[in-house]
């Protein structure tokens, strides 16, 4: 054995764990992503808001406002979940088909950390694409509310003053660009994350791209018609045996409640969301992902390449 | 799970998000749009079907406006708009159309036929969308308000739309304006003149914001009671009461009133009136009638000029749109110069 | 620590079996093998497709786990990560992310390997030299024809300085010129003193760069040994010549034919030995599967 490979043997001393093998599994997932052109997707959110924009004659301000907040979330939460699943699937599968996985693998990369890296690439993609609709979203909040206002001022006939000027603005903008929107975008990348996990446990036993995206699809829009489901059987949550309590957790964990991320609807008709409820929603969110990752390792540590 | 159990019921507690697809919007709703919305875009197929129903409005197709208004209703139904834009399709926008229908074939039975039972089941169902908005938003008062709108403005159910605008005016968030729609009603109301006069005049004393309405509207009550007073009580009552030493003024209006009307003495009308609108208490309408009493008698009539214009600078209020003309004819008659004449 | 007697790699009694999904069949893809590769070596596993070359090679890399025996590098079991930490493999027909360049590509499999940001740079230009892609370094890997992909393949391989180089098929699908291109870099690994282990079901390249060989049909090792003992046939000898005339192999053949007991088999144009071998070890095979059966 020669000097050099005898200096590696004893330098390179493995690391069960490392971040920074995950993060470059992340960062790697990530380039890819962008480079397969998906930030093209800007193009088609813009069109939206803009075309949103055009749909606005003849309605009143309130209205105009929500429209453009139900249209932007609309295509955020679309686009942000479509991400999560398409782009879960797509990667994985993907890579064993590549066999691009084998390369990975046999590098000493444990398999629960090419999970987490894949992952948290997607989380990386979707908060971006989240962080740019939004931004773009804002903006035309604001200017558009700013429009309003001076619309509003030009249509009276007479001097306006200071203080209808103030009341105005008070009236049109507690319609806009509010912080509480905040909420919802986070609410939009939550729902997102928990639909990527989803699809990343589901991809580490399909055996095909197609196949990881229709049964995560299945998995998305049962879970959001599980609460309904669940009312409607037990009759406004009272369950009496403990098998009943037992179905209705297991379909409460197989299929997580994704109604319960639509903070968006409720913010565009005016409602207001506790810090609490926001807070436990990540806390539920949090929650997904760990059980969602450890039961796709479990089922991925063992799985044959 | 339980923890998402629990927090579907705060959420519920909340007022938040809690929805699930009813029967009648369930029916309405497309394949696609139904899943969209089970799929967490319930608010943005509200929107859709929000600009669909728009269209059918322009359309003028009735059926397709209210069935898509039931489904944005019931899509979003925490957002008062989505019901109040139903109730104003319905009993505004659907009625109009059919009231235009109704003169176009007035000679008819179809136009028999429209304006019985096609308007008035409109009516009912803007009032039945306010209501069913109601279950969902029992503080909003802009939702009771727009029944007490219906019952006002479309039937003249004074007493109905009082009690709307009454239960609408107890929300914490409503404007002023809709306790004084309120005490306007009640003056409407045959019979309640006292309950009328009761809050028109408290709204007059306490509230700051005058408005024509109840300026009229404590006026005319007031004239009523006067009215009342000559014609259920005898001279001696009505001047004992108008001459005591704590009279209020609407005492001696009383009297005034019945010495003009009654015993047609002009002048101790006149010197009662007077002292009506000298009274600290008095609304300034006494010293306009005041004055256009004095201004039909020729030897009054300078002076009664002189309250006029004074009346008009202090407060141009007081003053009603037909009183230019009478103010106009005053001028002429006595001659005042162009450029002293009272301008509105 | 392991030090230079422990084998760079060590299969014992390896059994392998796969259950085929909504059937009750079993399918045995490697059965009892066993093999021992020292530090240093190049040993060439050859077999026809299916014979269980690269069940073999992703268990010895922990691609999947065997279903009895073990395999161990330099003495880490393979189910451990860490005994990938000497190892590089690039598998048949690789594909890497075609939205990486080639340096690209290089540093993020170094950063796997937990390499500094300054011994990846070294490493790749170093290696991207070695396999003559320095030009291409740039460029996405979506661009590279096959070879290029091979020879980034067997680079990304060896970006962890690995002492064990396993190689599925390397010359699967390239052109003659890249398959030599390929057969110069393994001696040149063997050089450095770098085991490689490679598949191949092409036996002269096998011939070529490896010392020692084992023959798998149907999931066994059937032979093994050096290359030069297994193909040497103890009464036959060889001439090889240059340039000769019709009129010197005529002289020659009569030569032979005056000599007692000496007998000329076949006088052409050489060909590969190994092939024969090796059709000649099939056949006995599959003749010893029939008997078991």
């Amino acid at each position: 054995m020669d000097q050099q490979a005898q200096d590696i043997a004893i330098s390179g001393k493995h690391r069960v764990f490392s971040l920074l093998r995950i993060w470059a599994i992340s960062r790697n997932t990530f380039t890819q992503l962008v480079r397969m052109k998906v930030f093209y997707f800007m193009l088609i959110f813009s069109a939206l808001i803009i075309g949103a924009n055009l749909l606005f004659l003849s309605f009143t301000f309130e209205q105009e406002l929500k429209i453009l907040k139900d249209v932007s979330f609309g295509a955020m939460s679309l686009f942000a979940s479509i991400f999560a699943i398409v782009g879960t699937a797509l990667l994985i599968p993907k890579d064993l088909e590549d066999r691009t996985l084998y390369t990975i693998l046999t590098k000493p990369v444990p398999r629960i950390e090419y999970l987490i890296g894949k992952l948290l690439g997607i989380l990386l993609l979707i908060a971006v694409s989240i962080l740019l609709m939004s931004l773009l979203f804002f903006a035309v909040l604001y200017i558009r509310q700013h429009g309003i206002l001076a619309e509003k001022i030009a249509s009276i006939p007479r001097q306006v003053s200071e203080a209808d000027i103030e009341s105005f603005r008070e009236s049109i903008f507690s319609r806009g660009l509010q912080p509480e929107l905040l909420l919802g975008v986070v609410a939009v990348f939550l729902k997102a994350a928990v639909a990527a996990a989803v699809a990343l446990f589901v991809s580490t036993f399909a055996s095909s791209t197609l196949f990881t995206i229709i049964v995560s699809l299945v998995i998305y829009f049962i879970g959001h018609a599980q609460a309904l489901a669940l009312d409607f059987y037990f009759a406004k949550g009272e369950m009496h045996s403990a098998g009943q309590r037992f179905f209705a957790g297991l379909i409460g964990v197989v299929f997580p409640n994704f109604q319960l991320f639509n903070v968006a609807d409720g913010l565009t008709a005016g409602e207001v969301i506790s810090t609490s409820l926001m807070a436990r929603l990540v806390g539920l969110t949090a929650f997904y992902l760990t059980i969602y990752s450890l039961v796709s390792w479990l089922v991925f540590a063992k799985k044959e390449l | 799970m339980p923890l998402e159990r629990d927090m579907e019921m705060e959420f519920k507690e909340q007022g938040f998000r809690d929805w699930s697809p009813g029967l009648s919007s369930r029916d309405q709703l497309t394949q696609a749009a139904f899943v969209g919305a089970l799929g967490g875009f319930r608010s943005l197929v509200a929107s859709v079907y929000h600009l669909k129903a728009h269209n059918s409005f322009v359309k003028k197709n009735w059926g397709e406006v209210e069935r898509y208004r039931t489904v944005t209703a019931s899509l979003q139904p925490k957002f008062w708009s989505y019901w109040d834009l139903a109730v104003w399709d319905m009993a505004w926008n659907a009625y109009g159309y059919y009231r235009g229908e109704a003169e176009e074939y007035s000679d008819d039975f179809k136009g028999w036929h429209i304006e019985n039972i096609i308007m008035p089941t409109y009516l009912q169902k803007g009032i039945d969308y306010a209501k069913r908005g109601l279950e969902w938003l029992p503080d909003d008062y802009r939702l009771l308000k727009v029944i007490a709108d219906i019952y006002d403005q479309k039937m003249g159910n004074a007493e109905k739309a009082a009690e709307w605008y009454l239960k609408a005016s107890r929300k914490p968030e409503a404007p002023p304006h809709v306790y004084r729609a309120y005490a306007h009603q009640l003056t409407l109301c045959a019979g309640r003149e006292k309950e009328a006069y009761r809050v028109t005049e408290d709204l007059y004393r306490n509230s700051g914001d005058l408005t024509l309405t109840l300026l009229r509207d404590l006026e005319r009550l007031e004239d009523d009671i006067a009215r009342r007073a000559a014609r259920d009580m005898t001279y001696e009552q009505l001047r004992d009461a108008a001459l005591a030493e704590d009279a209020g003024y609407l005492e001696m209006a009383s009297f005034a009133g019945y010495l003009l009307e009654v015993r047609k003495d002009f002048s101790a009308a006149v010197d009662i009136y007077e002292k009506v609108a000298g009274h600290s208490q008095a609304p300034t309408f006494y010293r306009r009638k005041l004055a256009f009493l004095m201004a039909d008698h020729p030897k009054k009539a300078v002076e009664a000029y002189q309250m006029l214009k004074t009346l008009a600078l202090s407060d141009p209020a007081a003053l009603r749109r037909e009183d230019m003309s009478r103010i106009a004819q005053l001028e002429s008659r006595l001659g005042i110069a162009k450029q002293k004449r009272i301008r509105p | 620590m392991a030090n230079s007697s422990t084998p760079a790699v060590q299969i014992e009694g390896l059994t392998k079996v796969f259950r085929l999904p909504f059937k009750q069949e079993k399918v045995v893809a490697v059965d009892g093998l066993s093999l021992q590769v020292d530090a240093g070596e190049v040993y060439g596993l050859i077999g026809p497709n299916g014979s269980g070359k690269s069940t073999t090679m992703k268990v010895l890399l922990g691609l999947i786990s065997p279903s009895a025996g073990k395999a161990s590098i330099f003495g880490l079991d393979s189910g451990d990560t860490a005994s990938r930490g000497s190892v590089g493999f690039l598998p048949e027909n690789p594909y890497f992310y075609k939205y990486l360049t080639g340096s690209e590509t290089l540093a993020f499999y170094g950063k796997l390997c937990g390499l500094s940001r300054k011994q990846i740079r070294e490493r790749s230009d170093e290696l991207l030299e070695m396999v003559d892609l320095t030009g291409a370094r740039d460029r996405r890997l979506g661009g590279y024809s096959k070879g290029m992909l091979q020879r980034i393949g067997l680079a990304q391989a060896l970006v962890g300085d690995p002492r064990l180089v396993v190689l599925d098929e390397p010359t699967a699908g390239v052109d003659p010129a890249g398959s030599r291109k390929i057969r110069d870099l393994v001696l040149e690994l063997k050089r450095r003193g770098i085991t490689v282990i490679l598949s191949s079901h092409l036996l002269e390249q096998v011939q070529e760069v490896c010392d020692e060989v084992g023959i798998i049909f149907n999931g066994r090792l059937v032979r093994e040994g050096k290359l030069n003992d297994l193909i040497a046939i103890e009464d036959q000898s060889e001439i090889v010549l240059q340039n000769a005339t019709p009129q010197l192999l005529e002289r020659i053949a009569e030569m032979v034919e005056g000599e007692e007991g000496a007998q000329l088999l076949r006088c052409g144009n050489p060909r590969t030995t190994l092939e024969r071998l090796f059709l000649q070890e099939i056949k006995e095979g599959s003749k010893q599967g029939g008997e078991d059966a």
